[in-house]
């Protein structure tokens, strides 16, 4: 048993306690129902995804300054957990949408921009996933990651100024009662370790492919290493 | 700083030159741009009472698929000819030469919207205002500086028809936001226009540094 499978399973017995909070611990809310305890998971990976695209941008820059292979490793590794984070909130999101607002879709201020970070991000991987490995593709990259992250507060601010429909903040005005916020902490801890055990597994598994062939080359007919001719 | 603006300068009248010299994109566009308000009709039966709701999007759309093939050529001849290398080889500051040509492929895009502006006018009746003029040209100026950035990028990268959009749509959105806005307003919707324009000119000068800070990592090998 490995570091990293003692690691996923933390994480995972971590997501369950999270998952007993959020069912049993936490109170029904009085307008909502059951759909409001999609609440904790959906702020929660919200908040796991801007911290992997931070830490995606802040890479990006340090490459972009001294070409660290670990910085550009570390990117890679976040932008691919933050567009599943992103995901896990959209799809969470959706699915508290219908009841509550009606319809699986909005175009309000929230939505709206998480939909355009998640294109940006997935765009960022396809780049990686097209362009030939090497220090030029590490660098087109950084710019579209530090490119992508500014891009997202502009949609935000420049959608919300016109119209929204997403509730407000609830954390830092106080408005949960103590064992919601409690549940909402607990979740967004175990979300957090999650994310974090989810970037180590993925940055191991990009070292790996750095030293591996590609693929392209392993699956290379043989005829290409040809014997050297034996004297005569 | 005065060598890089004739640098720049330079790089861009080159562009223009093997335009004007070739004629090849400019018709493309035009007819391009023609063909989409064609097909809009189709989708949306235009008439007289819906068409100044219409159009704004159509014009959006229009224009940001004209662009994407306007940036998609800039780098064309320079990779089919292996002469951007030589340029990158010359003393010339990296940031000039990406600024000369995106200079270039503004202009072209600038001479596509002097089709699609009166076009439009012409086939959805809405007024060709001084104001619509000024939002899709403030929205030009920071588009052709991001598209040309990762036009840049992709032209050395397999598969770059389909990465250009991907790259290039999602972070042009502001621009569809304040502009959108902008001209729908200019067009007869309610709403503030100076606010708008106000909106693009900010988003113009905030793309512009980034991008020039960016375009040495673009370019050098």
């Amino acid at each position: 048993m490995t570091r990293y499978t003692k690691l996923a399973g933390v994480a995972v017995l971590l997501m369950l306690v999270a998952a007993a909070l959020i069912f049993f611990y936490a109170p029904e809310d009085y307008l909502q129902r059951v759909p409001q305890r999609i609440f904790y998971l959906h702020v929660s990976s919200a908040i796991a995804a801007f911290g992997c695209f931070g830490v995606v941008l802040v890479s990006s820059v340090f490459y972009l300054r001294n070409g660290s292979l670990t910085a550009d490793r570390l990117a890679r590794a976040a932008a691919l957990v933050g567009v599943v984070l992103t995901t896990v909130t959209l799809v969470m999101g959706m699915l508290w949408a219908k009841p509550i607002w009606g319809a699986f879709w909005t175009w309000d201020a929230r939505p709206t921009s998480t939909l355009v970070l998640w294109i940006i991000y997935a765009g960022y991987l396809l780049l990686r996933r097209l362009a030939d490995p090497g220090r030029q593709a590490a660098r087109w990259a950084a710019i579209v990651g530090i490119f992508g992250f500014i891009d997202v507060p502009i949609v935000y601010f420049s959608v919300t100024w016109w119209r929204t429909q997403h509730p407000g903040p609830v954390i830092l005005t106080n408005a949960l009662p103590t064992e919601m916020l409690l549940t909402f902490l607990v979740t967004m801890a175990c979300t957090l370790f999650l994310a974090g055990v989810m970037i180590a597994i993925r940055y191991r598994i990009e070292v790996l492919l750095d030293e591996a062939p590609s693929p392209a080359l392993a699956r290379a007919p043989v005829v290409a290493q040809r014997e050297p001719e034996p004297a005569r | 700083m005065i060598r890089s603006t004739s640098i720049a300068l330079a790089v861009a009248r080159k562009d223009l030159r093997s335009e004007w010299r070739t004629r090849e994109l400019v018709p493309a566009l035009g007819q391009f741009v023609v063909l989409a308000l064609v097909i809009a009709n189709f989708g949306f039966q235009i008439d007289s009472r819906n068409a100044a709701t219409i159009a704004p999007g159509v014009l959006w759309l229009t224009l940001v698929f004209a662009g994407l093939v306007a940036f998609g050529r800039a780098f064309a001849a320079e990779r089919e000819q292996s002469s951007l290398e030589a340029m990158l080889l010359t003393p010339a500051p990296a940031a000039a030469i990406f600024a000369g040509k995106a200079m270039a492929a503004a202009l072209l895009l600038v001479v596509c919207e002097a089709v699609l502006l009166p076009a439009l006018s012409l086939f959805f009746g809405t007024p060709l205002s001084l104001p619509l003029v000024a939002a899709v040209l403030l929205a030009t100026v920071g588009m052709a500086t991001l598209g040309c950035l990762f036009a840049a990028m992709v032209a050395r990268v397999r598969a770059r028809e389909v990465l250009l959009p991907l790259l290039t749509l999602p972070l042009w959105i502001p621009f569809i936001i304040a502009g959108g806005q902008a001209v729908q307003v200019a067009m007869g919707a309610t709403g503030s226009y100076n606010g708008a324009l106000g909106l693009l000119l900010d988003f113009d000068i905030l793309f512009l540094v980034l991008t020039s800070l960016a375009a040495r990592f673009v370019l050098d090998d």
